[in-house]
């Protein structure tokens, strides 16, 4: 794994260096954007860049629909903000989400066609309303699953050739998984070894924030006076830990417990997403709780976890996904710890994978193992 | 600042003399406990550990605390968490107000990083997820009364029927774990102890211990809110957090234990005596 040095600049100064070796090296550049703070950041400093070189870059937002009012506020500022050096890429077109709040509505489309008057909020004039590529050939990871949000980036990536597309994705100061995951493919950008992007078919995927930490995202933005989303404040506020300050999807899998605190954040966007999708109601009233969503406490009328696994399992209602998550667990181990996971798989419905099962033996045998050795 | 190892009358001066210096004109103490700690400066409030994260205290709280307020946040590390909820919301108030008092008893809850939860409400968090490192010594206006905790064991011998009862008792208990707590375990091997010590206590000594299931009308349990000056433990308490309210309330640090030769009770013994020496080692750590 490359190792991390401490060299005599500033991720500052580094991530600057980057930005003006991307605009040497690179016609086209596309900022990927979400309304969270490490793409406001990035977003900012490719704009600084362009704006000195009098170019224009794309800003990229893929539209959930189903986020804060405040995240897509905040895409709009970005957007405006140096309006000469900026070409919009706003899509608001169909594809599938997970809904990890019901199983009954395991799945949203997002700006589904024929239900405008149930959308979060209407579509923008000025946004892409339909695929810009060839939705006959556009291509689908897994069929079973449809149309999907990654399925979207790649058919959209696909639509440039030779293209740099900036990502806010950070490195430092997260697992050390994501670390090797960003630099274990060091790409050759023109003759140059870069440790911090991937290649992408005939693009570009480039990280220049990999080295920042969150505060220095935080400085920047302080220091900049660049506008945020507001919901941070609130999450900060409230006293939410740094690793759960999200603004990202209020329903998939990792974020649903956004919608605990969702009334008091936005009301209205509340109101709209239980209009919206089934499920949130439910979300909002037990998402933070160990009992539902998270599997930490065992329901009362299961002795293990093994039973109330394969009590989810043969009642799940998804008929057409369930035999994803029979082929998956037939491969993990069969203890309680795994089962444990296997059940938060279920109730989510992740059948996408995503909260990885860690399928290793049960560290409570280690510990009761060590008490009886001592006692 | 922070202050450890004052008592009540100690923390009483100190907050009337740091609101004289510095023109204070109200006092909010967070405080941990159901006894409120004495004060004699006149606009004070006392807010309960559990109630600094409430809706009808935070947010009014934001709006009352100004840069003429003092907090004293005093006892208030319970938890090893140092993003817990509760710390937030308080490091929140500190915002608002350059005054601050931090009371604790003793430096650590378990480990020298808990110290590091005290460190950050006295410096605005400004080393958030950093570890203790001497060059941070200066940053800080500490002053430590030092508690030296002794454990003093007094050897209690069990007889051939109860280390049966006790084999037999472990393989029953670890048979049966089912999906609970490991933890369990000790606790309730440590229950058939209990029982062999009961032989050796004294009308006239005054015990404290997890409860008082034997009826003894000289045993405190380790939630009471006061303690006589000198008590022996009958017992361990699992949970260290417990046993440091002990120490805190009884103002005790050379304490006789019950300790039989049963394996339980060696390793409750052992743990507690690792225990003190890592607090004698925060002091060193934090004062040099």
């Amino acid at each position: 794994m490359l190792t991390q040095r401490y060299t005599g600049k500033t991720v500052l100064v580094a991530a600057r260096e980057r930005m003006s070796f991307l605009f040497d090296e690179f016609e086209h550049i596309i900022v990927s954007i979400s309304g969270g703070k490490d793409s406001t950041a990035l977003a900012h400093l490719a704009l600084v860049e362009a704006n000195r070189r009098r170019r224009k870059i794309g800003l990229y937002f893929l539209d959930e629909e189903v986020t804060y009012q405040s995240s897509a506020d905040q895409v709009e500022r970005l957007m405006s903000m140096f309006p000469e050096n900026i070409t919009k890429i706003w899509l608001q077109i169909e594809f599938n989400l997970t809904n990890s709040t019901s199983l009954s509505e395991g799945q949203l489309i997002c700006w589904e066609s024929g239900k405008h008057k149930l959308w979060m909020r209407p579509k923008k004039e000025w946004t892409i309303h339909h695929a810009p590529w060839d939705t006959e050939t556009q291509t689908v990871r897994n069929k079973s699953k449809g149309f999907g949000f990654y399925d979207a980036i790649e058919n959209f990536e696909r639509c440039y050739h030779g293209a740099a597309f900036l990502v806010g994705l950070r490195a430092a100061g997260e697992s050390p998984n994501r670390w090797r995951a960003v630099t274990k493919n060091p790409v050759n950008v023109n003759g140059k070894t870069v440790y911090w992007g991937t290649k992408k078919g005939d693009n570009f995927a480039l990280y220049p924030l990999y080295d920042w930490n969150f505060h220095d995202v935080w400085r920047y933005i302080h220091d900049e006076g660049i506008p945020y989303s507001k919901i941070y404040d609130m999450q900060f506020k409230k006293g939410y830990p740094i690793t759960e300050m999200r603004v990202s999807s209020l329903i998939h899998e990792r974020a649903f417990k956004s919608i605990v605190d969702l009334p008091e954040f936005e009301p209205k966007t509340y109101n709209r997403l239980q209009k919206r999708i089934q499920g949130i109601a439910l979300a909002q009233e037990s998402g933070k709780s160990g009992k539902l969503f998270a599997c930490r406490k065992l329901p009362k009328n299961f002795t293990s976890w093994i039973t109330y696994r394969d009590f989810l399992l043969d009642t799940h209602l998804d008929h057409e996904r369930k035999h994803i998550f029979v082929n998956r667990f037939a491969r993990q181990l069969n203890n309680e710890y795994v089962a444990r996971q296997q059940c938060r798989q279920l109730i989510l419905n992740d059948y996408e994978n995503n909260l990885s099962v860690d399928s290793s033996p049960d560290p409570r045998d280690e510990l009761i193992r060590y008490y009886d050795e001592v006692l | 600042m922070i202050r450890l190892g004052f008592t009540e009358s100690e923390k009483d001066s100190e907050i009337t003399r740091y609101c004289k210096e510095n023109q204070i004109r109200k006092v909010f103490i967070l405080s941990h406990g159901t006894s409120q700690l004495p004060c004699s400066f006149a606009g004070h409030e006392h807010i309960e550990y559990s109630q600094v994260i409430q809706y009808k205290y935070y947010y009014r709280l934001l709006q009352e605390i100004d840069d003429s307020s003092l907090i004293v946040v005093n006892e208030c590390l319970r938890t090893q968490n140092r993003n817990d909820l509760t710390y937030n919301c308080i490091r929140n108030y500190l915002n608002q107000t350059r005054h601050r008092i931090v009371f604790q008893y003793l430096p650590i809850i378990d480990t020298l990083d808990d110290f590091m939860i005290l460190f950050d409400l006295d410096t605005r968090s400004r080393w958030k997820r950093d570890k203790w490192r001497e060059s941070m010594r200066g940053e800080i206006d500490i002053v430590s009364k030092r508690i030296d905790v002794r454990l003093d064991r007094i050897y209690v011998e069990t007889d051939n029927q109860t280390r049966v009862a006790y084999q037999r008792e472990k393989k029953r208990i670890i048979s049966g774990i089912g999906l609970r707590d490991p933890h369990t375990i000790p606790r309730n091997l440590h229950l058939i102890s209990g029982k062999a010590k009961l032989r050796v206590v004294e009308s006239s000594r005054q015990y404290v211990g997890r409860n008082n299931r034997f009826k003894i009308p000289s045993m405190h349990t380790f939630k009471d809110d006061s303690f006589p000056d000198i008590c022996t433990i009958f017992e361990y308490c699992h949970n260290f957090i417990s046993f440091e309210d002990f120490l805190a309330k009884s103002g005790q640090s050379n304490i006789p234990v019950l300790v039989t030769d049963l394996k339980v009770d060696e390793w409750y013994h052992e743990r507690y005596v690792a225990l003190s020496k890592r607090i004698r080692d925060a002091y060193t750590a934090i004062h040099g």
